[in-house]
């Protein structure tokens, strides 16, 4: 009985134990540098790119603002280009390497991971396959060679929608649905903050940590019980369009993030604060192809036009469009630093003194709220 | 049911189960096709990709490799409880706490010579995945709880205890508030060799010591005996609870030691999702080895190949995962289903049957 | 007798796989007759009555239900035209009452709500048409194994069966439940039903039926007026050729006592007594018979002296050594063996997918040294076994279970003989097994008395413990009724006994 089922696991099993025995005869600890097999690589002048995406490319929110930007290289490169794509690739470096070795496999020598927790396994990958180029977004490793990372002043654009709900509450309670106590989530809520408390120094500031960059459920019951509280204004830094729409079902106002959601949440979307990220892709990636790539820590700007804001609905009022235009120009002239001098957390410590400025490095080490800010878990 | 009836059959003749087998597997493989058909691919391709996407290059097959290594060593352990007709489906948490001691030790003691911190990290595992699995044998043992449903349990304690540890005392303070364990330092890390990490050395040597332990040991014997009949094992003067437990301890310790080999060779840390569903899968694997030690070396490496032959067509035909699990789904429920067919007979009752007689 | 035919099975075959069950069987069952269908274990009658209700469908052949043809799709078109099957093991759901069993699956009842009256009533026309004696409201758990018999026998008449087919139906009862039982059968006869026993009981196939029709090997033989036909010729008939079945007994000589049981108490989980004040010896040499319904302690009596379960207070002595508190294998290293053959055959001693080496191991294994397991000497036990007891396998690696009823139950005591026990302590050793089968079996057991071994034989066919032992003992609820000596004693005394009644006479203890 036993001896069929075998029948077919053992050729499988065979072929595979022949061939790891056949790999083992190689001297030991030699990398795999000559990744890109011959038959693969023989495409000449076409260059194989491989995306990671933590959800799914139309997920409405993040990653449909990472897949923005890949189609945006697809079209502008055409026929040179040839983009792999994987979609809900877990934060594991089992399944992050996997992934990406697969797609070297098949022939990529551009490796695009474009979540945090991808970090660690394209730093690894990008020792054993030195050939091989790995662009991160929102990591901070890198190295001399073949290895970068990439990410934008959200700050400016989260800073412009707090103007707009500063304007626009009425109660002077804002609603924050935020993923994680993490740098990058703080800064975010800090500068949307400061943003806000600059037009309207009443305001304050209602945070939920949801623990997730993704999960629709909650991020709705998130909203929910920040406008339960009296929040009129909800803002997000999470993927799915869950508070704008938990939003529009109690009346009150939403800015999303990511992505254009004015179609998906009509009643409550104000504008958001988005990624375009082919202004860095488009021309990195070029310069790879052409072999002039040096790695660097690129941090896009609405200078650069590599983030901005979304267009502005019906929904914003005119005063408040005309601030934010304002303070816009000033921001992409380089005029407008947003965290200034004297700054307080909501401890009531000087955090930034009086006359200072923080620059990047002291912005990606802030690990406080300002003052008129409250978090909590959900 | 009228129109059809099941009988349980006695025995059937090898020829004829082979041949139920391979038409299982041909059926799947033609319904599968025509799912992938109906989405607007070429089966053909789609299978071939799968098969070369598995076993056609040096690093697919090292990807495969390293897909089969959790599998084969967490089946292992699966088997020891199942030799017990113990139904331990808490592989998941018990990879988790073997992963989670393994981290602890590697964090706690980084600076020990390598094979010294391994060895440890081992232990440490094979013990925290042993007690986890000890715990619903004990009270089984003691009080009748059943242990499915107490293993299931066990796995989200452990995998939300991980996360609680990910999330808070244990989170990296180097990552940006980013909800991360620190990685190991390289003392804790599994050497490779042949390109891939030396968890195919252990899973090997493994699967012959359960083969050693179960058929030529008399501790071996008693789990089947025990397995078989606790009746009888009563009878013969077998010591039931010490047995069970003893299994249940090595089988939670066999699946404690692929969290420790994940941690160590792959992820370098502990995360919440590091089990991968090993621990569920390898119920699946263990179920089609037969509770054969050695047929859970072929069986895993075929379904692994299924996992990265998967996984790959993802990439290069740019399938959407939910197709490839389409298929993997549809191959394991003919496969499975066909030992539905092993085991009973079904006669469609006609009249038009009666009339030819 | 009216001559309508209630059942005709003609040319029914039916194979499973390999083996062919029943070929070309002939059954023809009169109303108002009592028809038993006699065979060995095996012969088929399972599973031809099984084709009658339903439950297995005729690979060819045709079945005649009062004179019409039929073709069953399932045991609810049996049951539709009449077909009532009594199955050996009741299957009663204990913690309802007996008329909640009789509706449970009932699905000619109407309507959503049940007539509770209506139905008591109907209970009781039931039970006083057949002279049967239930109370509805009685829950199954408190029911005797007699009486829950009888509510399996109202079950099916409050369906309407006219037909009844009653699988070994006395297996459970004392003789004097058989009466009872016999009584209600020749009731329902008068009635006009057809009644079909399965049985392998030759006296009561003789006391209770009209005709027999004799299976062997899945063919029917022959079919015979009981009135015309003797016993030696039924087993001929059933074994296909002559058989002696003369027990030699030989005397006891009660030289020595090798287990002395004094004032044993031994309770159930449940804080009630399985076993009361229990005293009484065996001696080298003698053949003490366990008598008693089932479930009166037979079990434990067992258990308690192999060290599997505890005493509550008491004294077990063994070679002068009280054995109670000491393990299951500290009491096998001592010398005595036990072979505890259950309802299944397989559930206790033996394991049914391990070959017969593996189960010979079984208790010797712990003594060998080391971790490893060494199979060598049990081969060479087991091929002396095989061909001692003349064990028919296709070899000593051959799963048991694949083995026929009695060759699983010779690996059995042949593991336990060949270690030379002091004491033996064998329950239903014979169960299931055929004619010839059991009469090697009581050899082996006589063959132990003679070597000096203490044999305690616990049955349930009462003339084979009559003509098989030296003393019968006779429990009763936990409690002892008796110590007799069987050739001083009737059946029907030791069925007192057994229903409780206290021993008159021929006490030897």
């Amino acid at each position: 009985m036993k001896k069929s089922k075998k029948v077919l696991s053992l050729m499988l099993a065979m072929v595979m134990s022949v061939a790891v025995f056949t790999g083992c005869s190689k001297p030991a600890g030699e990398t795999n540098d000559a990744a890109p097999t011959e038959e693969t690589a023989a495409t000449d002048d076409v260059t194989t790119i491989g995306f990671l995406y933590i959800g799914s490319k139309t997920d409405g929110g993040y990653s449909q603002a990472q897949h923005n930007g890949t189609m945006a290289v697809e079209e502008y490169f055409g026929d040179k280009v040839k983009t792999l794509i994987a979609e809900n690739v877990s934060e594991d470096k089992q399944t992050v390497k996997s992934t990406a070795i697969n797609m070297i496999d098949e022939g990529a020598t551009i490796i695009i991971g474009t979540s945090y927790g991808f970090m660690d396994g394209l730093d690894e990958l990008a020792t054993e396959y030195p050939d091989i180029t790995f662009l991160h977004f929102s990591g901070n490793k890198m190295n001399d060679t073949n290895f970068g990372n990439y990410f934008g002043a959200m700050e400016e654009p989260r800073y412009l929608s707090g103007i707009i709900a500063g304007m626009q509450t009425k109660t002077n309670k804002l609603g924050y649905v935020a993923a994680y106590p993490y740098t990058e989530v703080l800064i975010g809520i800090n500068a949307f903050a400061l943003g806000a408390q600059s037009v309207n120094p009443d305001v304050e500031v209602n945070v939920v940590y949801i623990n997730s960059w993704n999960d629709p459920a909650n991020e709705k019951s998130a909203a929910e019980s920040l406008l339960a509280q009296g929040c009129d204004v909800i803002t997000q830094h999470c993927d799915s369009a869950g508070p704008q729409l938990a939003a529009q079902d109690a009346n009150a106002l939403a800015i999303g993030y990511n992505l254009d959601n004015s179609a998906v949440a009509p009643g409550s979307f104000l504008t958001a604060p988005i990624w375009h990220h082919e202004k860095y892709l488009i021309p990195t990636i070029e310069k790879i192809i052409k072999g002039e790539y040096t790695p660097e820590s690129y941090y896009g700007t609405m200078k650069d036009g590599y983030i901005g804001l979304a267009p502005m609905t019906d929904l914003v009022s005119a005063e408040a469009k005309a601030k934010v235009e304002e303070v816009q120009a000033q921001i992409a002239a380089g005029e407008h630093p947003i965290f200034v001098g004297p700054i307080k957390d909501n401890q009531g410590n000087v955090v930034v003194p009086e006359g200072e400025t923080l620059d990047r490095a002291g912005i990606w080490s802030m690990n406080y709220l300002v003052e008129g800010v409250t978090g909590r878990d959900n | 049911m009228n129109f059809l009836k099941i009988t349980k059959r006695d025995d059937l003749p090898p020829k004829k189960a082979t041949a139920i087998r391979i038409l299982s597997i041909l059926l799947s493989l033609v319904f599968a096709g025509l799912v992938i058909a109906a989405l607007g691919y070429n089966p053909i391709t789609v299978f071939a990709s799968m098969v070369k996407g598995a076993l056609g290059s040096k690093i697919r097959l090292q990807q495969t490799v390293l897909k089969a290594i959790p599998l084969v060593i967490t089946s292992l352990g699966i088997l020891m409880a199942f030799k017990m007709k113990f139904w331990n489906i808490g592989g998941e948490g018990q990879i988790m706490m073997g992963a989670l001691a393994a981290t602890y030790v590697a964090l706690k003691m980084p600076d020990l010579s390598r094979p010294v911190l391994l060895l440890i990290m081992a232990v440490a595992a094979m013990v925290a995945g042993g007690i986890w699995a000890f715990i619903p044998a004990y009270f089984k043992g003691k009080m009748g709880t059943n242990e499915t449903i107490f293993t299931l349990m066990l796995n989200y304690i452990a995998i939300k205890f991980v996360t609680y540890l990910q999330y808070g005392p244990w989170r990296d303070p180097s990552s940006q508030g980013f909800p991360k364990i620190p990685s190991f330092s390289t003392n804790a890390i599994l050497p490779s060799i042949g390109g891939v990490h030396i968890g195919w050395i252990i899973a090997l040597l493994l699967v012959a010591l359960v083969h050693i332990f179960i058929n030529h040991t008399k501790k071996g014997y008693e789990i089947t005996v025990v397995g078989e009949s606790v009746e009888t094992a009563r009878y013969a003067g077998m010591n039931i609870t010490s047995i069970i437990i003893t299994a249940m301890f090595l089988s939670g310790g066999l699946c404690g030691l692929t969290g420790m080999i994940q941690a160590s060779a792959i992820e370098k840390t502990l995360t919440s999702s590091l089990s991968a569903n090993y621990g569920f899968t390898a119920i699946t694997t263990t179920w089609l080895s037969r509770l054969n030690s050695i047929a859970i070396l072929f069986v895993c490496c075929a379904f692994a190949v299924l996992l990265q032959g998967g996984a790959y067509i993802q990439i290069s035909m740019q399938i959407p995962a939910s197709v490839a699990d389409m298929i993997q789904a549809i191959l394991l429920f003919f496969v499975l289903g066909s030992e539905f067919f092993l085991q009973y007979k079904v006669n469609f009752h006609t009249h038009a049957k009666k009339e030819a007689n | 007798m009216e001559a309508v035919k209630a059942i005709e099975m003609k040319q029914i075959s039916k194979d499973f796989g390999s083996v062919q069950a029943n070929q070309n069987v002939n059954l023809t069952v009169y109303n108002g007759e009592v028809h038993a269908l006699l065979g060995e274990n095996g012969a088929g009658k399972s599973t031809l009555m099984s084709m009658l209700s339903g439950i297995y469908t005729p690979d060819s052949g045709s079945i005649f239900i009062n004179g019409k043809e039929v073709d069953f799709s399932s045991p609810k078109d049996s049951i539709d035209l009449g077909i009532g099957m009594i199955h050996q093991h009741f299957k009663l759901i204990d913690v309802m009452t007996a008329k909640e069993n009789i509706l449970l699956g009932n699905s000619n009842e109407k309507g959503l709500f049940i007539n509770n009256k209506e139905l008591t009533k109907k209970i009781k026309a039931i039970s006083d048409q057949y002279g049967l004696d239930l109370k509805p409201d009685k829950k199954v758990y408190e029911m005797s194994v007699g009486e829950k018999q009888t509510l399996e026998i109202i079950k099916v008449l409050y369906r309407g069966a006219k037909i009844l087919i009653m699988d070994e139906p006395t297996a459970v009862l004392t003789p004097q439940e058989i009466q009872r039982l016999f009584a209600i059968i020749r009731n329902m006869k008068e009635q006009g039903c057809a009644i079909v026993i399965i049985t392998h009981k030759l006296n009561e196939v003789m006391e209770i039926s009209d005709r027999i029709t004799v299976l062997r090997r899945g063919e029917s033989i022959q079919t015979v007026e009981t009135k015309g036909v003797e016993v030696p010729a039924l087993i001929e008939m059933m074994v296909g050729k002559k058989v002696d079945l003369a027990l030699n007994k030989t005397p006891a000589t009660y030289a020595k006592k090798v287990l002395d049981v004094d004032n044993l108490w031994v309770s159930t989980k449940d804080n009630k007594h399985a076993l009361e004040n229990i005293t009484f010896s065996l001696h080298s040499g003698e053949i003490l018979g366990v008598a008693g319904v089932a479930g009166s302690g037979q079990k434990e009596i067992c258990e308690v002296i192999a060290g599997l379960i505890p005493a509550e207070k008491g004294r077990i002595f063994f070679e002068n050594e009280n054995i109670l508190g000491k393990t299951p294998r500290d009491i096998i290293r001592m010398g005595i063996r036990m072979g505890f053959i259950p309802e299944d055959r397989l559930g206790m001693g033996l394991v049914g997918s391990m070959d017969i080496v593996h189960n010979i191991i079984l208790k010797d294994y712990h003594s060998q040294p080391g971790i490893f397991l060494h199979r060598g000497k049990s081969a060479e036990i087991a091929k002396k076994i095989v061909k001692q007891l003349d064990i028919q396998t296709p070899s000593i690696h051959y799963p048991i279970k694949k083995l026929s009823g009695g060759n699983i139950q010779k690996v059995l005591l042949g593991r336990e003989i060949d270690s030379f026990p002091k004491v033996l302590i064998t329950a239903y050793p014979a169960r299931g097994l055929d004619i010839g089968a059991s009469y090697k079996i009581y050899d082996l057991l006589n063959e132990q008395k003679e070597k000096g071994v203490g044999v305690l034989f616990v049955g349930e066919d009462l003339d084979v413990l009559m003509d098989l032992c030296d003393r019968i003992m006779v429990f009763c609820g936990g409690k002892m009724t008796g110590i007799v000596n069987p050739d001083e004693m009737t059946k029907e005394d030791i069925g007192l006994l057994m229903a409780g009644g206290t021993a008159e006479g021929g006490s030897n203890s």
